[in-house]
């Protein structure tokens, strides 16, 4: 998968591309408009990251160019606007998602997969580990064969740990991912363990093994090791 | 007062006290000339009459203009002037007169004189002057009265033009104030001046505008920096005291964040730049904005309990009627107890949020400002954006504690 971002400030620029690396994503970066554009002359890309506020020029008329050169293309626009007008004009004008400043790298990451899943890059809706099978096209869950039935936040739950596998996910990241900004005036994130008990509880009904790990009672990691 | 009349009161005091003492003035010394001329033909008739004696040897009469009687002795009298009344035979009704009598010696005889003149006419003329000092003061009111309604119509409409459109200047239009050519250099220069103050208002709106943008973009960035790295530390082999740090390094990070946001919110409410409206369902916003905050509420185990007597709507901005409606409601919800209840009653036009809570010292004066929260968690940032909206669209909300604290919200009177 090859991933251009666009973003003016350097140091998020590195943060944003290390990852992205790590998460074997093929990264070419441009920190202007200009730059940006000559990248977009000369190369396919499957998603770009799109800063909207660029030195040289509005990111959002960079979208329609995108568009015209290439068609295919997946954008996720990144901004610190957290305005409601930029957000629906840049979805308006042809982006597939939108995410504001500042974010976690796992929600980045769930983004571009959903964004992938559903422009079916990937040729599969399936998402899979191990034993365990989550088709994002029907919403369900099977564990070695066996439907799971899940709550709709339990389903959500699972998606983002086998999005973000063998990676430590803090009680907020999680919070935040399945109740947005609906979450912030929680005194204590701790109603997280009551979802993710029934989910753990579910799967070892089914067969399946427990990849949950609890991290110092602040954060979980899916991991098969 | 009005400009016009304030001048033509000060104008046209002075002026009639002035015509007024002029006149009385002008009436004194009419009197004492006319009066001085009647004493000079009084005493011109003395000496026609002394020297027709002399010469003739007739004595003239004419009563009651010349009364001449001859003695024997010298007449005791000092020669004077006296005013007199006599009675007009003809017309039948009194005169007066001004007397002068005097007494002459001619060929050793003696005659006393009494030589008259009619002060009637010296009446008429003060009456004429009267009349056309009347006249004058009634032409100098008319004119002045005329000339305003002419001038208010010609030169002050352009002045009264402007007022208006001062008065309905806003600077969210974004546009530059039109002011009207009057042709007056006094007004000209006023036109200037306000011309080149409000495109410095303007200028310092924009750059406000401006700034509040940037300034969340300014921020943001290294904020976003900071949390990226942070969140990448944790991904390392660390130990739990290193894990324990990064990760309330990376909570105090969020909370910072949000209060960053919630103050750029505050300054464009301030600024009005949330400016579609839509009529509201205060009632509907109520049970979308319960639902978002549903797990909290079964987390804290709350009783929910709404009354729906009426429908209560409002025009605004929907994206702040969300953050009202939700900042009250956040806030009834995280200021509870466990166990606690949250009980609502909207009617028509009116809505109550009341929910059980420690108790603490914030009053209905404070519990509204910046910063100001009885628990050290949170930021007082709510309640100052609920208070802020309401302040912008005719709304008012009203806290009180008894047993329970309360909210109300209402349309302002």
């Amino acid at each position: 998968m090859k991933i251009l971002i666009v973003e003016d400030e350097v140091e998020l620029l590195v943060a944003i591309s290390n990852y992205l690396t790590k998460e074997t994503y093929i990264c070419e970066l441009a920190e202007n408009y200009a730059k940006a554009e000559d990248k977009l002359a000369s190369y396919e890309y499957d998603i770009i990251l799109l800063d909207i506020t660029l030195p040289d020029g509005n990111g959002l008329t960079l979208i329609d160019r995108i568009r015209r050169l290439q068609k295919n293309a997946a954008i996720i626009i990144i901004s610190a606007k957290n305005s409601l007008d930029d957000r629906i004009l840049g979805l308006d004008q042809g982006a597939d998602d939108y995410i504001t400043k500042p974010f976690y790298l796992s929600e980045l990451n769930s983004r571009i997969k959903a964004v992938l899943r559903r422009r079916q890059f990937d040729g599969t809706h399936l998402v899979t580990f191990n034993e365990i099978t989550i088709d994002t096209e029907s919403r369900s869950v099977t564990v070695k064969g066996n439907t799971l039935i899940v709550t709709k936040k339990e389903y959500d739950l699972l998606l983002y740990f086998l999005i973000n596998r063998n990676r430590v996910l803090t009680k907020e990241a999680i919070a935040e991912h399945l109740w947005e900004d609906n979450i912030g005036s929680a005194d204590s994130f701790d109603f997280i363990y009551t979802h993710l008990n029934n989910l753990r509880r579910k799967i070892r009904m089914a067969g399946g093994a427990d990849y949950v790990k609890t991290l110092y009672g602040m954060g979980y990691k899916f991991s098969g090791q | 007062m009005r400009f016009l009349t304030k001048i033509n009161r000060n104008y046209l005091v002075p002026m009639l006290t002035v015509l007024f003492i002029l006149s009385g003035a002008g009436y004194f010394v009419l009197r004492v000339i006319s009066n001085y001329g009647a004493r000079e033909r009084l005493l011109s008739t003395e000496y026609l009459v002394g020297r027709q004696i002399r010469e003739r040897g007739t004595v003239p009469s004419l009563y009651p203009l010349i009364e001449v009687r001859q003695t024997e002795n010298e007449p005791e009298i000092v020669p004077s002037f006296k005013k007199v009344t006599i009675r007009n035979e003809i017309e039948g009704e009194n005169e007066e007169f001004l007397e002068y009598t005097s007494k002459v010696n001619i060929s050793g005889s003696w005659y006393l004189l009494k030589i008259r003149q009619s002060t009637i006419e010296n009446e008429d003329l003060v009456l004429i002057l009267a009349f056309t000092l009347l006249l004058l003061l009634a032409a100098a009111l008319t004119i002045s009265y005329f000339s305003t309604h002419r001038l208010n119509r010609t030169v002050w409409s352009g002045f009264e033009k402007n007022l208006h459109a001062i008065e309905e200047y806003s600077l969210r239009i974004n546009q530059e104030i039109s002011l009207q050519k009057t042709g007056i250099e006094e007004f000209e220069k006023l036109n200037a001046i306000i011309a080149g103050f409000t495109e410095k208002i303007r200028s310092d709106y924009t750059m406000l505008k401006e700034f509040t943008e940037n300034a969340s973009h300014e921020i943001q960035t290294p904020l976003s920096v900071a949390l990226l790295n942070l969140e990448e530390i944790l991904q390392e082999d660390i130990n739990e005291e290193v894990f324990k740090k990064v990760v309330i390094a990376i909570n105090s990070l969020k909370r910072l964040t949000a209060l960053n946001q919630n103050l750029i919110l505050l300054t464009r409410i301030e600024n009005r730049q949330f400016e579609t409206v839509a009529e509201i369902n205060i009632n509907r916003m109520i049970h979308s904005k319960k639902e978002e905050l549903s797990l909290l509420i079964e987390a804290k185990g709350l009783e929910f309990i709404v009354h729906e007597q009426g429908d209560f709507n409002v025009r605004m901005n929907e994206f702040l009627a969300e953050i009202l409606i939700g900042n009250l409601l956040s806030n009834a919800v995280t200021h509870n107890i466990p166990k606690g209840s949250i009980n609502i009653l909207i009617r028509q036009d009116f809505l109550r949020i009341c929910n059980t809570g420690e108790s603490h010292s914030l009053t209905n004066d404070n519990i509204f400002n910046r910063f100001v929260s009885s628990r050290p968690k949170s930021s007082g940032i709510g309640l100052a954006i609920v208070r802020q909206i309401c302040d912008t669209h005719h709304l008012d909300v009203e806290y009180t504690k008894g047993d329970l604290h309360c909210f109300i919200l209402k349309p302002k009177r």
